[in-house]
């Protein structure tokens, strides 16, 4: 009941005539930490948008606990908590007013509106500032605010567009946390935005790549990583297309089945056995004269999944933070592409 | 969500903030009362030679009153609060849109009665009298909360329409060329034909008499009838712009 759906759901904006999402079925269930990964302009928030009443689909149609998102729209406000990728708050009231008056329009009364604003102020730990005019407040604490207004009313469905971008490394581990706890404890369903491969790889159960208003890939973050079916071997070769072109010549007998890519100054094999693979690679290298800058192997990540299917990489990741890294530390390393050289785009 | 209820929760938040810029209310104080004073000072001693007006200041007062009421911030409000993203947050409540977009406009219409009731009372002091007595006074400020309301509405369509804060208060600059032409200054009685005419069907010009009868004469029923009827009649066509701004929005 708590879960979302969708059916071939569509936006094209009359203005431009851009077909914003093409097409999309989504079947999250409840409970789910659900991430929708994709670039600038992909197509993430006017899903959001269209999931929480706030845009009319062009056609298809989507559920969100239950309840039809065109014919329903009170129900499904009354159900889903959201925060937009833009922080949209009133630099006239108090954080604490702006709480109260969410919760009321919500329904609480005075009193449980009261109460609810203090805890919420609580746990996203702006209690110290809570009686001070937004105007004051810094991006973070506005973000902060953004993300405890969408849960006033205790929601079955949280919906995040781009939660974390813009914050510190320090503050996204804390909103993370924040929403593995809510999801964990309150047991809500979580569907969120991201360009973050890190943030798609350790928060959600599910992942879906949206390239281009269409998802291009979908699952677990292992079944998607496992998908590849290989290891990554990435040669730095530097931006010589010549070099590149030798490269890849000298290389095709060695691993003929093997899939490749060129992104940015790397040549990428995918392969079995990857780390056996490598000292071959580096002598068929040698022997055409091509000086790799480096070769690494490693397992597949996120960005590998994402770099196979559209053929170039997320543009700008943000600095790493500490952990695990489960996305791993090469894919927080690449940086911007430039669309100019992505390979077969 | 009860429509009522979320328009008076949204009305409080909206005076809340008109409060919080009291600079703005100053200006929407004090600049009628400037416009009165010089008025007065310049015209109030030949008008009873020139047209007949024995109490030009209390013939004046409502003037200021009126040009208090149309003060509303409604439009301009809810322009920044569809920039700012707020507007959106609202709209993600139950409440119904209505209810975001009259919150202000309610508020607007208190205002105006505040400044009204500020006008009428300092007109008091300086000698306007008040013919149909204390219960005539808060006819005069209800009646300027009631244009209030429907004036505000008014530049909210233009906000809700163009989404721009310039556009939303264009509608300021619109009520001026209505107040001229209506007798604001002088009796209609001494108009030139052209201006006679375009204050008969000025509907602002039957607020403005409604107003000044309350001030100068006492009760008469059929010049407060015409009044309401006016603001009626605004009403029904600002409000439908309103409507239909709302709906264009989609
Ligand atoms: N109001 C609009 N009118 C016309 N086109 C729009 C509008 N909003 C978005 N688009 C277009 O639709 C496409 C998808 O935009 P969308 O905002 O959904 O992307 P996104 O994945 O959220 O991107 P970002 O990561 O930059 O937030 C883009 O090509 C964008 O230019
Ligand atoms: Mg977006």
């Amino acid at each position: 009941m708590g879960g979302i759906r969708a059916e071939g759901l569509t936006k094209v904006y009359r203005r431009g005539g851009v077909r914003a999402v093409d097409g999309i079925d989504l079947d999250v269930r409840e409970g789910q930490i659900f991430a929708f990964l994709g670039e600038n302009g992909s197509g993430k928030t006017t899903t959001v948008r269209m999931l929480t009443t706030l845009l009319r689909p062009t056609s298809g149609r989507a559920w969100v606990a239950g309840f039809d998102v065109v014919e329903r729209p009170g129900d499904v406000r009354r159900a889903a908590g959201v925060a937009l990728q833009e922080v949209g708050l009133d630099d006239l009231q108090t954080a604490r007013e702006l709480l109260e008056l969410q919760a009321r329009l919500f329904g609480l009364s005075r009193g449980e509106a009261r109460r609810r604003a203090g805890e919420l102020l609580a746990v996203v730990g702006l209690e110290a500032d809570a009686d001070r005019r937004l105007g004051t407040y810094s991006g973070g604490m506005r973000r902060r605010l953004d993300l405890a207004a969408a849960l006033v009313h205790r929601p079955r469905v949280l919906f995040l567009d781009e939660p974390t971008t813009g914050l510190d490394p320090g503050s996204r581990e804390s909103v993370w946390q924040y929403i593995r706890s809510i999801n964990r404890e309150e047991g809500v369903t979580v569907f969120l935005t991201t360009q973050y491969l890190e943030e798609a790889d350790r928060l959600a159960d599910e992942v879906a790549i949206i390239h281009r208003g269409r998802i291009v890939a979908q699952g677990s973050p292992e079944a998607l990583k496992s998908s590849i079916g290989a290891d990554v071997i990435a040669v730095e070769l530097g931006e010589d297309p010549s070099a590149i072109a030798l490269a890849v010549e000298a290389l095709t007998p060695l691993t003929a089945a093997a899939e490749k890519r060129v992104a940015d100054g790397h040549l990428y094999l995918y392969v079995r056995e990857g780390a056996r693979l490598v000292p071959r690679v580096v002598v068929e290298l040698e022997r055409v004269g091509v000086r790799p800058r480096a070769v690494t192997v490693a397992r597949p990540t996120l960005d590998d999944v994402f770099l196979r299917i559209t053929g170039h990489h997320l543009a700008v990741q943000p600095p790493s933070t500490a952990g695990d890294g489960a996305a791993g530390p090469r894919a927080n390393l690449r940086a911007a592409k430039s669309p100019e050289r992505e390979g077969d785009r | 969500m009860n429509t009522l209820r979320a328009t008076w929760l949204l009305t409080i938040r909206a005076l809340r903030e008109i409060v919080r810029q009291p600079v703005n209310e100053v200006g929407n104080l004090v600049i009628p009362l400037f416009f009165f004073a010089v008025t007065v000072g310049a015209v109030g001693r030949v008008a009873e030679r020139a047209f007949g007006v024995e109490n030009f200041t209390g013939f004046q007062m409502p003037v200021a009153v009126l040009n208090a009421a149309a003060s509303g911030t409604a439009g301009l409000a809810i322009t920044q609060d569809v920039v700012s993203g707020y507007f959106e947050k609202l709209l993600l409540t139950p409440a119904p849109r209505f209810a975001v977009v009259f919150g202000r406009v309610t508020a607007d219409s208190v205002k105006a009665a505040v400044l009204a009731a500020l006008i009428a009372g300092i007109g008091l002091l300086v000698g306007t009298g008040f013919a149909a007595g204390p219960l005539g006074f808060l006819l005069l400020v209800g009646m300027a909360g009631a244009f209030g309301f429907v004036f505000s509405a008014f530049g909210v369509a233009f906000g809700l329409r163009t989404g721009s804060p310039q556009a939303a208060q264009l509608s300021f600059l619109l009520f001026f060329p209505l107040l001229f032409l209506s007798p604001a200054f002088a009796p209609k009685e001494v108009f030139a034909p052209w201006l006679s005419f375009a204050a008969t069907i000025n509907p602002v010009t039957y607020v403005l008499e409604g107003m000044r009868s309350l001030v100068l004469e006492g009760w008469d029923g059929g010049a407060l009838l015409r009044a309401f009827g006016a603001i009626a009649g605004i009403g029904g066509f600002t409000l439908s712009l309103t409507a239909w701004a709302l709906r264009s929005r989609g």
